[in-house]
C-alpha cells in the first residue's frame, strides 16, 4: 500500500506547474482553455429529462409511483386522525396530547429511567403548553409513517447488499451520491411523480433517510462474529433461520443505530419537506419567517430541537440497552408493571381529558409564549451590535469575500482543473487525481462553471472561518471534560436548530449579501470541526502526553508535537463534514440571495425542472464526492503513519 | 486405555483446505510440483488423513495459526474441503445436499466455541433449547429439555439471565449444555477453556471430564495448551503448518516424539505425569515375585512405590488384573526424576 | 367559533334545500394549496369553509407558490385563489399552455409591483417619491458591496423583474442586489426599522408589509402599453424599460380544467369569488398584525363579513 512519493511529488509538482502556467498565461489563452467551449457543454438536463419523460410517461412508472403513494397516503390519514384528528378511517382520534405525554414520559423511563423520562414528557408538555400541538402532530404522523418504511427498506436493502456483494458494488456509489445529493435535488422527482402533500414530503423523507440505515443495515451483518454463526450453523439452523434468527437479531445494536439515524434525518427533512406540501412544524416556520416573526419561528425551533433530542435519546437508549432477565419467581403483574402503570396513565388521561378542555387540547388563545421576550432580546442585539457588523460587513466584503470571488471566476477552468489534478496527485497518486478531474470535468461539461465556482468560493472561505473559529474552540473546550460536556451540548443545538431559522437573523445583521450567506454557513460549518477537534485531542493516549511530559514538554509543546499530531486524523473527518454541511447550506442559503448553484436549484424546483434540479444536484455532489475522496485518503495515510 | 469398540466414526483422507482467490487450481498445482509458490495463498490444512473412532477422545492440539480450527471446521463442512474427502459413518460430507447437512447436524453433531458463539439477545434457556427449535421441536419440550442439559452443567437458576450478565466460565457451560441438547454423537469442542482464566479453566476441565464420563461420545477438542491436551486425551494430533505430525496416545508421543518439532513441544513436559505403567511394560520371561501395579497409574501415581519396592522389574496388569509385563524399575524411576533420554 | 359554527350549520341546511344541481358534487375532498403569505391561507380558509358549509370535503395542502399551477394542472390541487400577475402569470400561462388549468375567476382587486420605500426613507430624501429623487439620494442606499452606487434590494432572480434593464434605462446610479426569498427582504426592511436606515427594495400590494411598514412606491414614468419591448415608447426614445411597472395588474383565480365537472357546485361558487384590495389586506392584517391564527382569521372575517361570502353561495 506505500506509494513511491517522490515520483508522485514531483508529478503533482509537475501538473501545479502546469496549473500557475495556465493561470498566469490567462491572456495567451486561448478562449477555449478559459470557459469550457460550447461545443464540450452537454446538455445532460435534457438527457434526464427525456429519461424522466420515458419512465413517467412510456413506462408508466407514474402509475406504480402513484399506487405506492396511495398506500402512504391511507397510512397518513391513519396517524393524521389518530394523533390531529383528520377526519379519516378510523375517526377516533385526536388522542388527548396529556395521553401522548403520558406514553412519552413512560417509554422515557422504561428504555432508561428518570432523566429520559422527564425529557419525553417534558418535551411533549412544553408542545403542548405552546400551542404547537396540532403543528407537532402534523410532523409526526408523517415521521411515525416515514420511519417505520425507512426501516424497513433499509433493512431489505441492507441484507440484499449483504447477500450480494455485486448488489453491494452497485448499491455503494449510488449511497454515495444519494448522501451528498443537496435535498432539494431530491424534491423536484418526487413533485413530478407524487405530486406535493404529505405524501409527498413523507416519500421524500423516506428516500432521504434510508441511505444510512442501509449502510448500518450492511455493517451490523457484517459484524457478526463468525462464531455465532457458527454455532447457528452447527445448531442446523437453514439460511432463512440463520438470517432471521441469529444475523438479524445479533446485528441489533448497529441496526438500531441505523433506526437512530433513520429518525434525525426525518427530523432533518421536517422543515425542507415543508416545500413540497408536509404539513406541520416545518410549514408554519417558514409562514412565520415570511412573516419575520421570529420569537414565534425560534419556539418552533426549540420544538424541533426537544423533539429530535427526544427521540434520538429514546431511539439510542432502546438500542443500547441491554437485556435483563426477571426473577423467575416474579408474576405477571410486576414482570408488566410498567405496562400495566402506562396503560392505567392513559385511560386515566383519556377520562380527565372529557372533562377538563384544557388536557385534551390547548387551543392557540391558551398557549404560553416566549416570543415577545425573543424579539425584544434580538431587537436589542441587533441594535446594540449594528455598528460592529456593519464594520464586519465592509471589511469582509471589500477585503476578503469580493476579491476572492473575482479570483475564483477569473481562473481558467484549465488552471483550476490542473490544479486539482496536482492535489490529486500528492494526496493519492493517478488514481485520485483522475478522480478530482473526473468530478470537475463533469462540472465544467455541464456548462454550470461559473456558478459551481462561487458555490466553491463559499464553500472554500465559509469552512476557512469555521476553522479559525473552530479550531481554537476546540482545543480551548478539550482542555477540562466537563467543558468539553458543555460545548459539544452547544454544538449539537445548533446542528439541529432548523437552519432556516438562522437565514432571517443573519441578514438582518449583514443585509443581503454574501457575508450573510458566509455567516449563515459558518454555524454549521464550524460544529463538526469543534466536535471532532475535541474528539480527536481526547482520544490521544494519555501514555503519550506522559511520555511527552516526562520528556519535559511544555504544555503548548504537548499541544504541538503530540497532541495535534495524533489527533489529525480524526480532525481531517471534521473538516470533511464541514465541507459537506458547507455545500448544503451553501444551497439553502439560497433563500438569503446567492448568484450560485443553490439559486438555480431554487428555481429549477419552482419550474418543477427536474432534469435542471439533478444536474444541479449532482455539480454540489461531485465537489462533495471528491473532498471525501480527498480527505479520506489523506486522513487514512496519516491514520498508517501513526500506525493506528 | 483406549476405546474398546473400534468402529471409525470419522474418516479423513488427504484433506486439504487452502484459502485464496484460485484454491483448487492452487493444489492442482502444488500436487504437480510441490514447488510451486505459494504467495497469496494459505495452506491451512495440508494431506490430513485421521481416523476417530466411535467413543474416543481426540485432542487436536498446535500453536496457533496451525490449522487446527480450520481442520475441525472441515470436519462439520462449516468450511468447505480443497481436497481429500471427509466421510462421516461412511458417508462422504460434501456430497451431501445443504438440507441433508442441515439434517446431520440436527442429529449428530454438536459444537462448543472459543468465545461462546452464544446468542446475545436470548436468554439462557433460549439459547440451549436454540438447536431444538431449528429441528422444529414445540416449545414445551424443548425447554424441558434444555432445562435438563442446564442442570447438567450446574446452571439451574439461571435460565432467564441474558449471555452478558453471566461470567465467561458460565457462558461456557451454556455453550457446552447448548451442544448437547440435540444428544449429538460427535462433539466438537473449538479451545472451549481458552478464553477462561486459568482457575475457572481447571475447573472446567473437571467438570468437562465428568460429563465426558457420565455420555459417551466421540469428541474431538482442540487445544493450544499441551498440558490439557494430555490431561484429557485418549489420542493426540500434534498439528504443525497444517499438517499433523504426530498422532498417538498421550505416553506415546512423550517417550517416542516422531519429528523433532513434537520432540521440542514434549521437551519441558513432566513425563511422570503422562507416562503410565502400561506403556513402560515389557514382555517378561518370568513374573516376578510381589503385587503388580495397574497398567493405567501414572508414574507420579507410582512415585513412592517406585522409591520403596527394591524390585528391578515390576509387574504390571491390566484392568482385569492379568499381568501384561514388567517396568524395568531403573527406567521408570529416570521418567519420574526427569532424567531419561 | 361556535357560533361560526352554527352558521355553517345553517348554510349547509340551506344548501340541500335549494334545487341546485350541486348534489352533483364528488365527495372527494376538494384541495386548496396554501403558500407562505398570509392574506392567501387566510382567503383559502375563508373559501374552504365556505365550501365546507355546502357539504363540500375540503383539504388543505401547502405547496411552493410557482410549482403550484402544476400541481393544479395535474389535478393533485383543486385550485389557486391568489395568482399575481406579476409574480405568477409567467407560470400560470406557461401551465394554461400546457392545458388542464384555467382561469375560473377574477378579484376585484388590483396588484401592483414596484420599487418601493418605507416612510422613513422619506425623511432622508424627501425628494421622493419621484424617481429622480432616487439619483439625488443614490449616496445614501450606498453599501460596501454595491460602492459608490446604491442599492436596491430586488426579488429573487426567477420574479423576472428587469430591474437591471430598468436602471440602466432611466440611467439610475443604482446596483441591482437580488434577495433569494421574500423573506429575505422583509428581513432587511425589518432591520433597516431598528437604525432608521434608508433602504430601496422590491415590494407588491396587497401585502400585509404595508400594515407594518408604512411607504410609498417610487413613482416611475408611468406604465404604457409597449414601452418595456419598443424602445420608441416611453420617455426615452432609444430605451426598452424606460417606465414604472403596470400599477394596475390582475389577481385571478386559477382552477384545474377537471373542478367544473367534478364540483359543479363548488366550481360555481369559487367563480363568484371576488375580494378587493381593503379585504385582502384586512385578512393579512388579522393574522401579521393581531397574530391571529390563519384559521382563526378566517371565521372572524366570515363573522365581520357575512354579506360578502354569502353573495358567493348564490
Amino acid at each position: 500500500m506505500t506509494r513511491p512519493a517522490a515520483r508522485s511529488s514531483g508529478m503533482a509538482g509537475l501538473l501545479l506547474a502546469l496549473a500557475l502556467f495556465l493561470a498566469f498565461g490567462k491572456l495567451l489563452l486561448p478562449e477555449g482553455l478559459i470557459r469550457p467551449p460550447e461545443w464540450l457543454v452537454q446538455p445532460f438536463a435534457d438527457w434526464i429529462n427525456a429519461a424522466f419523460y420515458f419512465l413517467q410517461n412510456d413506462l408508466g412508472l407514474m402509475a406504480l409511483t402513484r399506487a405506492f403513494s396511495d398506500v402512504v397516503e391511507w397510512l397518513l390519514d391513519v396517524t393524521a386522525n389518530l394523533l390531529y384528528g383528520k377526519s379519516r378511517w378510523p375517526d377516533i382520534g385526536p388522542i388527548p396530547w396529556i395521553v401522548v405525554a403520558a406514553t412519552a414520559f413512560m417509554a422515557g423511563y422504561a428504555l432508561k429511567g428518570w432523566r429520559l423520562a422527564a425529557l419525553s414528557g417534558g418535551t411533549f408538555v412544553w408542545i403542548a403548553l405552546m400551542g404547537q400541538w396540532k403543528w407537532a402532530m402534523e410532523t409526526l404522523s408523517v415521521i411515525v409513517v416515514a420511519a417505520p418504511f425507512s426501516v424497513f427498506l433499509g433493512l431489505v436493502m441492507g441484507v440484499l447488499a449483504w447477500r450480494s456483494p455485486r448488489f453491494e458494488r452497485i448499491l455503494n456509489p449510488i449511497l454515495n451520491i444519494a448522501q451528498s445529493l443537496p435535498h432539494f435535488a431530491y424534491m423536484i422527482p418526487v413533485v413530478v411523480f407524487i405530486g406535493v402533500g404529505p405524501k409527498a414530503g413523507a416519500i421524500v423523507t423516506i428516500i432521504f433517510s434510508v441511505p444510512p440505515m442501509i449502510r448500518m443495515t450492511l455493517l451490523g451483518l457484517k459484524r457478526v462474529p463468525e462464531e455465532v454463526i457458527e454455532a447457528g450453523k452447527m445448531a442446523g439452523s437453514t439460511r432463512w433461520q440463520l438470517l432471521s434468527r441469529v444475523r438479524i437479531p445479533t446485528a441489533r445494536p448497529e441496526i438500531l443505530i441505523g433506526v437512530n439515524q433513520v429518525i434525525m434525518q426525518c427530523l432533518a427533512m421536517v422543515v425542507l419537506a415543508s416545500f413540497i406540501g408536509m404539513p406541520g412544524l416545518g410549514q408554519k416556520l417558514l409562514q412565520l419567517l415570511q412573516a419575520l416573526k421570529i420569537g414565534l419561528s425560534v419556539e418552533i425551533g426549540v420544538t424541533i430541537v426537544l423533539l429530535a433530542v427526544t427521540l434520538d435519546r429514546l431511539s439510542k437508549a432502546w438500542a443500547l440497552r441491554l437485556p435483563e432477565h426477571d426473577e423467575p419467581s416474579a408474576r405477571w403483574l410486576h414482570r408488566n408493571r410498567l405496562l400495566v402503570i402506562w396503560l392505567s396513565l392513559c385511560i386515566a388521561g383519556l377520562v380527565l381529558a372529557q372533562f377538563v378542555p384544557y388536557l385534551h387540547e390547548v387551543e392557540r388563545k391558551q398557549a404560553l409564549s416566549v416570543a415577545g421576550p425573543i424579539d425584544a432580546a434580538m431587537d436589542q442585539v441587533i441594535r446594540v451590535i449594528a455598528p460592529v457588523t456593519a464594520w464586519l460587513r465592509w471589511f469582509l466584503i471589500t477585503w476578503v469575500l469580493i476579491p476572492m470571488r473575482d479570483a475564483y471566476l477569473w481562473l481558467p477552468f484549465t488552471a483550476v482543473l490542473a490544479l486539482l489534478a496536482a492535489v490529486g496527485w500528492a494526496i493519492g497518486g493517478l488514481r485520485s487525481a483522475l478522480i478530482c478531474l473526473g468530478y470537475f470535468g463533469l462540472i465544467a461539461l455541464s456548462g454550470w462553471w461559473d456558478r459551481a465556482m462561487i458555490t466553491v468560493y463559499m464553500v472554500n472561505i465559509s469552512v476557512l472561518i469555521a476553522a479559525l473559529i473552530g479550531l481554537p474552540l476546540g482545543i480551548w473546550a478539550a482542555r477540562n471534560p466537563p467543558r468539553a460536556a458543555r460545548i459539544l451540548l452547544i454544538c449539537d443545538t445548533a446542528q439541529t436548530f432548523p437552519s432556516f431559522i438562522y437565514l432571517i437573523p443573519v441578514i438582518m445583521l449583514f443585509g443581503v449579501n454574501d457575508v450573510a450567506v458566509v455567516a449563515a454557513v459558518v454555524v454549521f460549518a464550524a460544529v463538526p470541526i469543534v466536535r471532532y477537534t475535541i474528539e480527536g485531542l481526547s482520544n490521544v493516549p494519555p501514555e503519550l502526553i506522559e511520555a511527552a511530559e516526562m520528556s519535559g514538554a511544555t504544555r503548548r509543546q504537548t499541544l504541538w508535537h503530540v497532541r495535534l499530531p495524533m489527533a489529525l486524523p480524526t480532525m481531517l473527518v471534521g473538516a470533511n463534514q464541514s465541507v459537506m454541511f458547507s455545500l448544503f447550506m451553501v444551497i439553502i442559503a439560497a433563500f438569503i440571495g446567492t448568484q450560485d448553484l443553490g439559486q438555480e436549484m431554487q428555481r429549477a424546483l419552482s419550474s418543477t425542472d427536474v432534469g435542471k434540479g439533478l444536474v444541479l444536484g449532482f455539480a454540489v455532489a461531485v465537489m462533495g464526492l471528491m473532498t471525501d475522496h480527498l480527505i479520506t485518503r489523506w486522513s487514512e495515510d496519516r491514520k498508517r503513519a501513526l500506525g493506528f | 486405555m483406549g476405546p474398546n469398540v473400534t468402529e471409525t466414526v470419522i474418516s479423513c483422507r488427504s484433506v486439504s483446505k487452502i484459502f485464496g482467490p484460485d484454491p483448487v487450481g492452487h493444489l492442482a498445482r502444488l500436487k504437480a510440483d510441490p514447488q510451486t509458490s505459494s504467495v497469496g495463498y494459505v495452506q491451512a490444512v495440508r494431506d490430513v488423513d485421521l481416523d476417530i473412532q466411535r467413543g474416543e477422545m481426540l485432542v487436536v492440539m498446535g500453536l496457533s495459526g496451525s490449522g487446527k480450527s480450520t481442520l475441525v471446521r472441515c470436519l462439520s463442512r462449516l468450511i468447505e474441503i480443497t481436497g481429500g474427502s471427509v466421510t462421516i459413518e461412511g458417508q462422504d460430507i460434501a456430497s451431501l445436499s445443504e438440507t441433508a447437512l442441515i439434517d446431520l447436524r440436527r442429529r449428530k453433531m454438536g459444537m462448543v466455541f472459543q468465545s461462546f458463539g452464544l446468542l446475545p439477545h436470548r436468554t439462557v434457556l433460549d439459547n440451549v433449547a436454540f438447536p431444538l427449535e431449528m429441528r422444529g421441536q414445540d416449545r414445551s419440550t424443548r425447554y424441558a429439555r434444555a432445562r435438563e442439559m442446564l442442570d447438567l452443567v450446574g446452571l439451574k437458576g439461571r435460565e432467564g439471565y441474558f449471555p452478558r450478565e453471566l461470567s465467561g466460565g458460565q457462558q461456557q457451560r451454556v455453550g457446552i449444555a447448548r451442544s448437547l441438547a440435540i444428544e449429538p454423537d460427535i462433539w466438537f469442542l473449538d479451545e472451549p477453556f481458552s478464553a477462561l482464566d486459568p482457575l475457572i479453566r481447571r475447573e472446567m476441565q473437571d467438570e468437562f471430564l465428568r460429563l465426558k464420563g457420565l455420555l459417551n461420545k466421540t469428541i474431538i477438542f482442540i487445544t493450544h495448551d499441551f498440558d490439557e491436551a494430555l490431561r484429557l486425551a485418549d489420542r493426540i494430533a500434534i498439528m504443525k503448518d497444517g499438517r499433523i505430525e504426530q498422532c498417538d496416545t498421550p505416553d506415546q508421543i512423550v517417550l517416542h516424539p516422531a519429528t523433532e518439532y513434537v520432540a521440542k513441544f514434549t521437551a519441558e513436559i513432566d513425563r511422570a505425569r503422562v507416562v503410565r505403567a502400561g506403556s513402560l511394560a515389557r514382555p517378561l520371561a518370568a513374573v516376578p515375585e510381589g503385587d503388580a501395579t495397574a497398567a493405567t497409574l501414572t508414574i507420579r501415581d507410582l512415585a513412592r512405590h517406585l522409591v520403596a519396592d527394591r524390585r528391578a522389574v515390576i509387574p504390571v496388569a491390566d484392568a482385569e488384573g492379568k499381568i501384561i509385563g514388567g517396568m524395568d524399575r531403573q527406567e521408570a524411576l529416570d521418567v519420574l526424576l526427569g532424567d531419561a533420554k | 367559533m361556535k357560533s361560526a359554527r352554527s352558521m355553517f350549520a345553517s348554510a349547509a341546511v340551506l344548501a340541500l334545500l335549494a334545487p341546485t344541481a350541486w348534489a352533483e358534487d364528488s365527495t372527494d375532498p376538494i384541495i386548496i394549496p396554501l403558500h407562505n403569505w398570509s392574506s392567501q391561507i387566510v382567503m383559502s380558509h375563508v373559501v374552504g369553509d365556505v365550501l365546507k358549509s355546502k357539504g363540500n370535503a375540503v383539504e388543505y395542502v401547502t405547496t411552493d407558490s410557482q410549482a403550484v399551477y402544476e400541481s393544479v394542472r395535474l389535478g393533485d390541487v383543486s385550485l389557486e385563489l391568489e395568482v399575481w400577475e406579476g409574480a405568477f402569470g409567467a407560470s400560470f400561462d406557461a401551465a394554461v399552455a400546457k392545458g388542464g388549468i384555467h382561469a375560473a375567476g377574477a378579484h376585484n382587486a388590483v396588484t401592483r409591483e414596484d420599487w418601493w420605500y418605507p416612510m422613513w426613507t422619506k425623511e432622508a430624501c424627501p425628494g421622493l417619491p419621484d424617481w429622480k429623487a432616487l439619483n439625488d439620494c443614490a449616496a445614501l442606499f450606498a453599501t460596501p458591496e454595491t460602492g459608490e452606487k446604491g442599492r436596491f434590494l430586488g426579488g429573487p432572480v426567477d420574479w423576472l423583474k428587469h430591474d437591471a434593464e430598468k436602471v440602466d434605462a432611466l440611467g439610475l446610479n443604482f446596483a441591482v442586489v437580488n434577495a433569494g426569498s421574500a423573506a429575505a427582504i422583509w428581513a432587511e426592511l425589518g432591520a433597516a426599522e431598528k437604525t432608521k436606515t434608508p433602504i430601496v427594495v422590491f415590494n407588491w400590494t396587497p401585502n400585509f408589509a404595508e400594515a407594518v411598514w408604512p411607504g410609498e412606491f417610487v413613482e416611475f414614468p408611468k406604465w404604457e402599453a409597449g414601452c418595456n419591448e419598443d424602445p420608441a415608447v416611453g420617455m426615452f426614445p432609444d430605451k426598452t424599460y424606460d417606465c414604472g411597472n403596470p400599477a394596475t395588474g390582475y389577481l385571478k383565480i386559477a382552477a384545474w380544467d377537471g373542478m367544473k365537472d367534478k364540483w359543479p357546485a363548488a366550481y360555481a361558487t369559487i367563480s363568484k369569488v371576488s375580494l378587493t384590495n381593503a379585504q385582502i389586506a384586512e385578512m393579512a392584517k388579522l393574522v401579521d398584525i393581531d397574530g391571529m391564527e390563519p384559521e382563526d382569521a378566517a371565521k372572524s372575517w366570515m363573522d365581520a363579513n357575512p354579506d360578502v361570502w354569502n353573495a358567493w353561495l348564490n
